[in-house]
């Protein structure tokens, strides 16, 4: 068992504060490991999903299979985090999860003091055939400072799997944020929906970059990006969807507000390599209309809650 | 100003782009009244609403809007809203990933759930609506119904309108009356923007709107036989001094 340190009970109270489902850390019934630095605090497994997790110099190298047929019904909670100011931790996963099985999988990544740190999660993913694995990944900053967070995903989806990634910060600034992930969907009726949410503030730098390649025929996906900017914060988005098998359907789907002096940049990008393909993109970079603002402030709101009010609906 | 009037607009002029759309506007709203503005399309009705609501692109280049006897010709949004006015637009804002429960909450924050439910049905929606978003997946007459919901929760002293009869296709008109009255007889005062004439005619009193010109106040059975009977064409009241402006009538 976990030996409850000052650390681990930070860390948690945040991630439960933020999303995670309150108790499940410590529960008998839910799979949970928690992370502080290159320390392994905390880690619990239920039959039917195989962990194996070892602290490296900067970070852990995780190792988790969920078996064939196994459904996990308790959202398995991940919390990784660093209570310094400053310092480096780089969690490296590998995710496999067999044949027939699903599991949603709740990351909280916990920087709540961070000046000076970078955060690096190196994942690598493989959806076996009909399965489907949810990945949440939600982020707690510090008040100030410039975290460096890179979190990289390589996703192979085979056929009849379904694959949901969704990332939100929630807390905190963004500091210098790059996503990147690269989802191949391999296999036929594969389906991939992949979510960004980021609200960038001061001088953030945020960079998402969201690629899925549609191999199997009648694959399908969503990469939808919401991204706020204000202040002097900038933003990149690039999204791509290739449609390279026949049946194949792909929709990228940007909206990037800008208030301030912040800059947006957006290149949905879509291409059908296979001619029976079909993708499609929206994208939208503008400020916030007035209306939207003016009928909120008709209701007695300042413009910066109005603001705020409709940022909080474009980030949930 | 002295006389017992809640809102008092007095030789209002707003130019946009050049247009002269509100050509010296003058017209009160008393407390407790149900007034009506009634006037074919653009004729400045949704104009007027802008300004009074203090929308910065319709400030007023001429003109004074006093409420509750204070000038406040030169009052923001907020302000005014905070003060007690509201509007309900024409054509009200979508809003993404926004509850229309927290959307009601916005014009009551203490609301309950039975308060909100309250505010629904008056509007004939049931309360399974406060779970869905106000966003596109709206109809517009819904999203009309909820602003009319969201205006009855704030109580406010002085609603503004913008043709809520348009697009709400269910409700009867007796039952959009309804809603108005039991704002006015909570002690809002009620300003209705209409193209309707049997809407202005359940209106205390009326004025009619032609080309950014009030011209004619009275009782709303009035304004309406005028209504139908000379106002078209309204070009013919074209207003002095026009040189410029192209004024529309659809
Ligand atoms: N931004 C603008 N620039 C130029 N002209 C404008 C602008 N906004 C409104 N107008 C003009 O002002 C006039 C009044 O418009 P307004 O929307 O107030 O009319 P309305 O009476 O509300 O019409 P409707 O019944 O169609 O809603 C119209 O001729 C319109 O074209
Ligand atoms: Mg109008």
């Amino acid at each position: 068992m976990h030996n409850l340190s000052e650390e681990y009970k930070t860390l948690v109270s945040i991630a439960e504060r933020t999303g995670g489902q309150p108790g499940s850390f410590g529960s008998e019934d839910v799979i949970y490991i928690v992370v502080h630095g290159n320390r392994i605090l905390a880690s619990h497994a239920l039959p039917g999903v195989l962990i194996e997790a070892s602290e490296t110099g900067d970070g852990i190298d995780a190792r988790i299979i969920v078996q064939a047929q196994t459904k996990v019904s308790k959202p398995v909670h991940l919390c990784f985090g660093h209570l310094a100011d400053s310092g480096r931790q780089v969690i490296r996963s590998r995710i496999f999860l067999e044949e027939g099985s699903s599991a949603e999988f709740q990351a909280h990544c916990i920087f709540p003091n961070a000046i000076e740190f970078l955060h690096a999660m190196e994942g690598e993913i493989h959806l076996g055939p009909g399965s489907a694995f949810s990945y949440r990944e939600v982020h707690v900053h510090g008040p100030e400072g410039r975290i460096d967070v890179r979190p990289v995903s390589r996703v192979r989806i085979d056929e009849r799997a379904v694959y949901r990634g969704d990332f939100t910060l929630v807390e905190g600034r963004v500091g210098n944020l790059a996503i990147d992930i690269d989802v191949e969907a391999h296999g036929r009726r594969s389906r991939v929906e992949v979510t960004s949410k980021i609200y960038g503030k001061f001088d953030d730098f945020c960079q998402v970059r969201d690629i899925v390649r549609l191999t199997g025929a009648e694959s399908t996906a969503l990469i939808k990006a919401r991204v706020v900017l204000k202040d002097r914060s900038q933003g990149k988005f690039l999204g791509l969807v290739d449609g390279a098998a026949p049946g194949a359907r792909g929709h990228v789907d940007c909206t990037e507000v800008v208030q301030g002096e912040a800059r947006a940049v957006a290149s949905p990008v879509v291409q059908a390599s296979h001619p029976e393909a079909e993708v499609t993109h929206e994208a939208a970079i503008g400020r916030i209309a007035d209306e939207k603002i003016q009928g909120l402030m008709a209701k007695g709101l300042s413009a910066d809650a109005a603001i705020d009010f409709v940022v909080s609906g474009l980030l949930r | 100003m002295l006389e017992p009037q809640m809102l008092f607009v007095k030789d209002l002029e707003v130019e946009r782009e050049g247009n002269r759309i509100l050509r010296g506007i003058s017209m009160q709203v008393h407390p407790g009244e149900i007034c009506g503005v009634l006037g074919r399309n653009g004729a400045g009705k949704s104009s007027l609403a802008y300004a009074i609501m203090g929308l910065p692109q319709y400030a007023p280049r001429k003109g004074r809007i006093w409420f509750d006897g204070e000038d406040i010709t030169e009052w923001g949004v907020t302000e005014r809203a905070r003060a007690g006015i509201t509007l309900a637009w024409q054509h009200p804002a979508r809003y993404e990933g926004i509850l229309v429960r927290d959307y009601l909450k916005l014009s009551k924050p203490d609301a309950g759930e039975e308060d909100l439910e309250e505010a629904l049905k008056l509007v004939q929606m049931e309360p399974f609506y406060l779970d869905r978003m106000v966003d596109k997946g709206l109809s517009g007459g819904e999203r009309k119904r909820i602003e009319l919901s969201s205006i009855y929760l704030m109580k406010p002293r002085l609603a503004i309108l913008d043709e809520p009869d348009s697009g709400v296709d269910l409700l009867a008109l007796g039952e959009v009356m309804g809603l108005f009255k039991l704002l006015a007889s909570g002690g809002s005062s009620v300003l209705i923007i209409t193209h309707r004439e049997d809407v202005a005619a359940a209106c205390d009193r009326s004025y009619l709107m032609c080309a950014g010109k009030m011209i004619l106040e009275g009782s709303a059975a009035a304004v309406k036989r005028y209504f139908l009977s000379q106002c078209e064409p309204c070009v013919e009241q074209k207003p002095e001094n026009t040189g410029e402006a192209a004024l529309n009538h659809a």
